[in-house]
């Protein structure tokens, strides 16, 4: 048991990060405090937004259902979708650390039985599973709460409930996981599993995406409820049903003060607990054993072809634009980078692109939209052009993560002969290279479906590469000044990086903000130029000039 | 030549100097052994040689060129192995190579030319397509050696460059100390091998916490010691003495 605490602590440190006790007698360090101050606000501003949207889920759901008498399903389609939730993050979570470094090997190596093992990693992904699952679960208990007045016993079942659904979704997790790392070989590779567990992901999120919008507009139809979510046949039933977990957590909160209820529970702890108990009992020796040959590499040789690959690959460039290409391929080919960062453009068109197609016709059909799609004709479109395009722009994260993201190879960059200020300036290239990219894609799409005439297109690409621009700028000062130096796992330089949340939300702010004054004042789309363009230029070009000046002293200043 | 005078340095979060006072001239045609227990020192140095780290006190010259003052065209007349290299896992070996020779000024022929006979005289030539990130750390190392001479350097210098290496590449690689040194260049390295100290330094330097303990050819630590061990005894006793003079 003791082994088992001890693992399972570590890779509670290694998953999360999770910074060292201070030492008795320590210093207390104001700079310190203010991180770990700031650290919990960002922290709690996601969970207050991660709340509200699952509470409008759950309220939206209880208002469409509660006129037809039904609400009783919100409480089968909470427990389906806490399940279907940890499931999704489970998953992927399970994958991305099946084999987190060579230390694993390490223990292969003493005396830890593999139950031990498996076990330790279990519980250390199962306790973030758990957290996401009470929470959603919990908002959703306060909304029937606030509504129904359940009886106190509710509140506790539902909450045993939560920390029972994500057992067997994890435990599902890793029966499909470890038989399949025994035999298929190309999985036993970081860059194949990033880039797998990515895809999926991201296939995952915008069919949760899908469900959502679509469900948000059949809600608005008692004709599709009646069908599909009342009596024994209904749809939802039937897949509540299906899986024994959410049914017994239906008939729990259903009558909370009956033996049905306490008997459900029991029900629900047993088959909750039967799932994880089998995958550790059945499967922890094939898991220690499909750990070996994770460190592996396989080297492509050249053979008799090297020579002529060097005289076709070796040839000489101006030092900058090799300092920008080195940016470009360290990012770009790191899945992790590259799916939280530039792949942002993409992906958040592609996500409001389904919003947009699914419920169009509840757009179309709302009043308010009518004038408001007249608005955008007459000029407004293009601010919001400018503003979709400043977003895309200035949300992969690429500047405000440049100086953490190198934090390894730093020593050995500033051995070589170049100055600071090139240096830094090669990473503010990039940035505005995926800017342009960005508000091209931002002003385009919305351009398009808005049919903007070229003069708007001009002035609101003008304006969001400006403001893009000053954003991506803004990134890289606050990274020069505050990076983050000290970490294992690449994906802390960015995902873990306080510099890339505030710059998101600068931007958002500075978009919103925007918006805001560009509407509330009636600017014309040349004002709106003349300020969102001309002076965020001038504001990068004043920022600009002494930036190499302090890139090179902070440089020189870092201690590596 | 390399020339550190007086160099000083104290880590931000430490009350203790890393460095204190440290003075060194390696001239050209000399092979510099640079030894040392475990947090001695010795990277410390190299850091603040290369331009890694800013001494607090002191000087840096590079064939009399002032590293603070004149800093590029300090650095371009070092080539430098580091002790860590884990680098840039996501660029391909030939890609590395490339983006050193750029940073340098390296043309196309000579670029060429030394990348060939390097990685091939370290068995890596046929690796260069490949991700860093598929190399094992001796691979990595010698990956790091051959691209600090793709310049070819007057100032050659390494961090514990035997650290990963096999026996073949590791006599690879002192016979290039020796070539290099033969042909009137600097070579400046840190090691924990007393044997590979012993048979390559012209001259060494002993540091402990943070100070030179000794500084000469071996012959001349021998005959200040009076004794006739090997190097290994010698590094112990000086070290030794350090210790109890500090308690």
């Amino acid at each position: 048991m003791k082994v088992f605490l001890s693992l399972t602590g570590l890779y509670l440190k290694s998953f999360y990060n999770l910074p060292a006790k201070a030492a008795k007698g320590a210093k207390f360090d104001p700079k310190t405090a203010l991180k770990t101050l700031g650290i919990g606000l960002l922290v709690l501003l996601v969970v207050g937004q991660m709340g509200f949207i699952f509470g409008a889920s759950n309220m939206a759901t209880y208002e469409a259902l509660a006129p037809l008498g039904l609400q009783g399903i919100v409480l089968l389609n909470v427990a389906v979708i806490a399940t279907v939730l940890t499931l999704a993050i489970g998953f992927l979570t399970a994958l991305s650390t099946y084999f987190m470094n060579d230390m694993e090997l390490q223990f292969l190596a003493m005396p830890i039985k593999p139950r031990e093992l498996f076990a330790a990693k279990f519980a250390a992904i199962y306790l973030s599973e758990a957290a996401i699952s009470v929470f959603f679960v919990a908002t959703a208990l306060v909304i029937f709460g606030i509504k129904e007045a359940p009886h106190p016993l509710f509140y506790i079942w539902g909450f045993k409930a939560a920390l029972l659904l994500p057992l067997p979704a994890l435990a599902i997790s890793y029966l499909i996981q470890i038989p399949l790392m025994g035999f298929a070989r190309f999985l036993k590779n970081k860059q194949a599993i990033l880039l797998i567990g990515g895809v999926i992901g991201l296939v995952m999120a915008l069919g949760f995406n899908i469900y959502y919008q679509t469900m948000l507009g059949r809600l608005q139809d008692p004709a599709w409820i009646a069908a599909n979510m009342a009596g024994p046949d209904a749809l939802l039933t039937k897949l509540g049903r299906s899986y024994p977990p959410a049914y017994l957590t239906w008939r729990a909160l259903s009558a909370p003060a009956s033996w049905d209820a306490v008997l459900s529970l029991l029900g629900l702890a047993a088959v909750c607990v039967a799932g994880p108990a089998l995958v550790i009992l059945g499967l922890s020796g094939r898991y220690a054993k499909s750990l070996v040959g994770f460190n592996e590499s396989h080297i492509k040789k050249l053979g008799a072809g090297a020579d002529a690959f060097l005289r076709a690959k070796l040839v000489k460039r101006p030092a900058f634009l090799s300092l920008v290409a080195r940016e470009l391929r360290m990012m770009n080919r790191e899945p992790m980078y590259m799916l939280n960062g530039p792949f942002i453009i993409v992906l958040m068109p592609v996500i409001l692109g389904i919003m947009v197609v699914v419920q169009r016709d509840a757009f179309l059909g709302d009043p308010d939209m009518a004038g408001l799609l007249a608005m955008m004709q007459g000029g407004a479109g293009a601010i919001v052009a400018a503003l979709s395009g400043v977003f895309l722009g200035s949300a992969t994260s690429i500047t405000c993560t440049s100086l953490s993201r190198d934090a390894k190879a730093l020593p050995y960059l500033k051995s070589l002969p170049i100055s600071a200020g090139r240096y830094m300036l090669a990473k503010l290239v990039h940035g505005l290279a995926f800017a342009a990219f960005g508000s091209a894609m931002g002003v385009g799409l919305v351009a398009y479906a808005l049919r903007l005439g070229l003069g708007d297109i001009a002035a609101a690409f003008g304006a969001a590469l400006a403001m893009g621009a000053l954003l991506n700028l803004g990134g890289l000062w606050l990274d020069t000044a505050n990076p983050r130096l000290r970490w294992d796992n690449p994906i802390a330089a960015m995902k873990q990086n306080p510099n890339a949340v505030i710059a998101i939300f600068g931007a958002m702010g500075l978009a919103g903000g925007g918006g805001y004054l560009a509407f509330t004042t009636g600017m014309s789309t040349g004002a709106f130029a003349l300020w969102f363009g001309l002076v965020p230029a001038a504001a990068f070009v004043a920022l600009l000039l002494p930036y190499p000046r302090y890139a090179a002293r902070r440089l020189a200043a870092i201690e590596v | 030549m390399i020339e550190l005078s007086g160099i000083s340095k104290t880590y931000a979060k430490s009350a203790v100097k890393a460095v204190d006072g440290l003075s060194v001239t390696v001239k050209d045609g000399e092979i510099f052994g640079f030894l040392g227990p475990n947090g001695a020192g010795k990277t410390t140095t190299i850091k603040a040689l290369t331009g890694v780290l800013k001494a607090d006190e002191g000087s840096v010259r590079i064939d009399g060129v002032d590293l603070t003052a004149e800093p590029i065209a300090a650095k371009r007349r070092i080539g430098y192995v580091t002790d860590n290299p884990e680098l840039f896992a996501r660029l391909k070996a030939a890609e590395y190579l490339n983006f050193v020779a750029d940073i340098y000024g390296v043309g196309d022929a000579d670029r060429r030319e030394r990348t060939a006979r390097y990685a091939g005289l370290f068995g890596i030539k046929d690796a260069l397509a490949a991700s860093i990130g598929s190399f094992s750390h001796g691979m990595k190392q010698k990956l790091l050696v051959t691209a600090s001479l793709l310049h070819d350097p007057a100032n050659w210098i390494l961090d514990e460059p035997m650290v990963g290496l096999d026996p073949k590449s590791a006599f690879n690689l002192k016979e290039l100390m020796r070539e290099r040194a033969a042909a009137g260049k600097t070579v400046f390295f840190s090691t924990h091998v007393m044997e590979v100290a012993e048979k390559l330094c012209d001259r060494l330097a002993i540091i402990n916490r943070g100070k030179i303990v000794f500084i000469g050819a071996l012959a001349e630590l021998k005959a200040l010691r009076g004794a006739d061990g090997s190097l290994e005894k010698l590094f112990l006793e000086l070290v030794d003495e350090g210790e109890g003079a500090q308690a």
